[in-house]
């Protein structure tokens, strides 16, 4: 299993206290999740585990666009729930647990895939993304997994296939090289190839991302 | 813009099918902040109706049930240790265990869902502080298995591959603290300062403060007392001193490599271990010279530099690895 150090997290930052001028008023709250809301106030630990009802199987298909992995998509979300609770952010989440959610799942699959991606930033690069809204971010992001979904579609067939039967679906590779009738050996060139081809066509891409986020 | 014209186009970005032109028109309706709430909504509206695969959300569910209850799980009870980097996650995996279940009436949990990985990236190590005060630096190219959802019962168990400095808290209810290693080594503690190496090559633990339980393979057991070093040796044999130095054993905490005569054969394992750079030395004549001093190092460069100056060698990058040779005189 790939995690990841925990400490080169950020979060969507949640607290209001450094920032005060960011706390929106309170009729922006989409309606449709006033009853949850009411829920948190009256029982927290059951506002909890609605909202994991929720949302928990649509934040693991947007988390794997990024990471391209069931198992750390799945565990992406589960740690987000669980600081969730752990830290009581939902009593400082000022927009919708929904925003802020998915916000939390993009930010945490990005850290994943820099890591993954052995993508160092620059060491003048401040560690929090901009607190300030950024409409930009928003697109930013959705742009991000359908350029992975690009490079990932536009490799050699077989290539491609080791890649996701290994990564997506987290087979050994000796079961991807029963599958695909070729030996363990070859599965992992092919994959690494596939690492190595995303990990280059994303560097480019990197350096625009890291300018628009951390600059 | 209509709301229902701004959901179609929304829709429409989440898969990449908009000009830029309306990539322009999306950016400046998102300047509007309440839209911003509007974009999520899409965004999940658009995910539902696009799923990828299918997560187990009542297995995710049952643990972080189990996290909101601060409840204690079912202790392990697998004590054999099993790398979990591989382990397939295909659904009839879960059949098989169903039925295990049934048979063995018993609840076994599978590591990869009650424990999380942390991990650290060659050349460098990363400190933690685990969800009961214990602080742990795991040293470069290392892996710490530790419970997703914090400690529970009466021992708090990790998993060990790699090198780590711990600092363990002291519980109110005196809960041990299980370091589980390969090969059936585990360290057991209360509340210490500790240096465990655990790798392939062998095992290690330098205690600095505290007392010690090591259990070893066969159910033999050892207790050390600081300052105290235990090695590991062949075929369950070992080697416990008392060094006047703890500097060798903690030195990488400065990201600092101690050599005191060591063998160049025994530095390039260690460069492997700290950078995961492979390093051969095909003449034997040379992986048997030796080399002191103590020296920083953040990459593996810094120290093939240092040794090719100080050792007169030649140092080539292969393909996958790099070779130490003695330079051929003119």
């Amino acid at each position: 299993m790939t995690a990841f150090p925990l400490n080169d997290f950020d979060d969507f930052p949640a607290h209001s206290q450094d920032n005060p001028d960011r706390t929106l008023p309170a009729g922006i709250v989409s309606d449709d999740e006033w009853l949850l809301r009411s829920q948190f106030s009256e029982n927290p630990e059951k506002g909890c585990e609605l909202l994991f009802r929720r949302y928990y199987v649509n934040l693991c298909n947007h988390a794997i666009r990024f990471v391209h992995s069931r198992e750390v998509a799945e565990d992406i979300v589960s740690e987000i729930f669980t600081a969730f609770w752990q830290n009581k952010t939902f009593l400082q989440v000022n927009m919708s647990y929904r925003a802020y959610l998915y916000k939390s799942v993009r930010h945490r699959a990005y850290n994943y895939l820099k890591w993954q991606m052995r993508f160092i930033p620059p060491a003048d690069a401040p560690v929090h993304a901009s607190d300030s809204p950024n409409p930009d971010e928003a697109l930013q992001y959705s742009e991000l997994h359908q350029r992975i979904e690009h490079i990932v579609r536009e490799l050699p067939a077989q290539c491609r296939r080791a890649y996701l039967l290994k990564r997506v679906e987290g087979k050994k590779y000796e079961e991807v090289a029963e599958e695909m009738k070729i030996s363990p050996k070859a599965v992992e060139a092919l994959v690494s190839r596939a690492l190595s081809r995303l990990r280059k066509e994303l560097s480019a891409h990197w350096v625009l991302f890291i300018t628009l986020f951390f600059c | 813009m209509k709301e229902s014209v701004i959901r179609a186009l929304l829709f429409d970005f989440f898969e990449g099918n908009t000009t830029s032109i309306q990539r322009k028109l999306i950016e400046e309706w998102l300047a509007e902040p309440q839209n911003e709430e509007l974009y999520y909504r899409y965004l999940d509206e658009w995910e539902s109706q696009h799923p990828q695969f299918t997560p187990d959300a009542d297995r995710a569910l049952a643990h972080f049930q189990a996290a909101l209850n601060g409840n204690a799980e079912e202790p392990c009870q697998n004590t054999s240790w099993e790398p979990t980097a591989n382990t397939s996650r295909k659904p009839w995996v879960w059949v098989a265990a169903a039925a295990a279940i049934a048979a063995l009436g018993s609840f076994v949990f599978q590591k990869q869902i009650r424990y999380k990985s942390l991990e650290s990236e060659p050349g460098r190590t990363v400190s933690y502080r685990l969800s009961e005060g214990t602080e742990v630096l795991l040293n470069s190219n290392s892996t710490l298995l530790v419970p997703r959802f914090g400690f529970s019962g009466k021992t708090r168990e990790v998993y060990l591959d790699g090198e780590a400095e711990f600092k363990v808290t002291h519980t109110r209810d005196n809960d041990r603290f299980v370091v589980k290693m390969a090969d059936d080594y585990q360290i057991e503690v209360l509340g210490t300062e500790f240096v465990a190496f655990s790798r392939a090559r062998g095992k290690r633990v330098f205690l600095k403060n505290g007392k010690v339980k090591l259990q070893l393979p066969e159910g033999k057991q050892v207790y050390m007392k600081p300052g105290n070093l235990f090695v590991s040796g062949r075929n369950g044999a070992f080697e416990m001193t008392a060094p006047d130095d703890p500097r060798p054993y903690t030195a990488w905490k400065e990201q600092t490599f101690y050599f005191d005569n060591t063998l160049l054969s025994d530095v390039a394992l260690q460069i492997e271990e700290q950078f995961d750079t492979r390093v051969r030395i095909p003449d034997t004549l040379l992986a048997q010279r030796r080399i002191g001093g103590i020296y920083k190092a953040e990459q593996a460069d810094d120290l093939l530099q240092i040794l090719s100056e100080l050792m007169e060698i030649e140092i080539i990058q292969k393909d996958d690895h790099i070779e130490l040779t003695i330079p051929k005189l003119p």
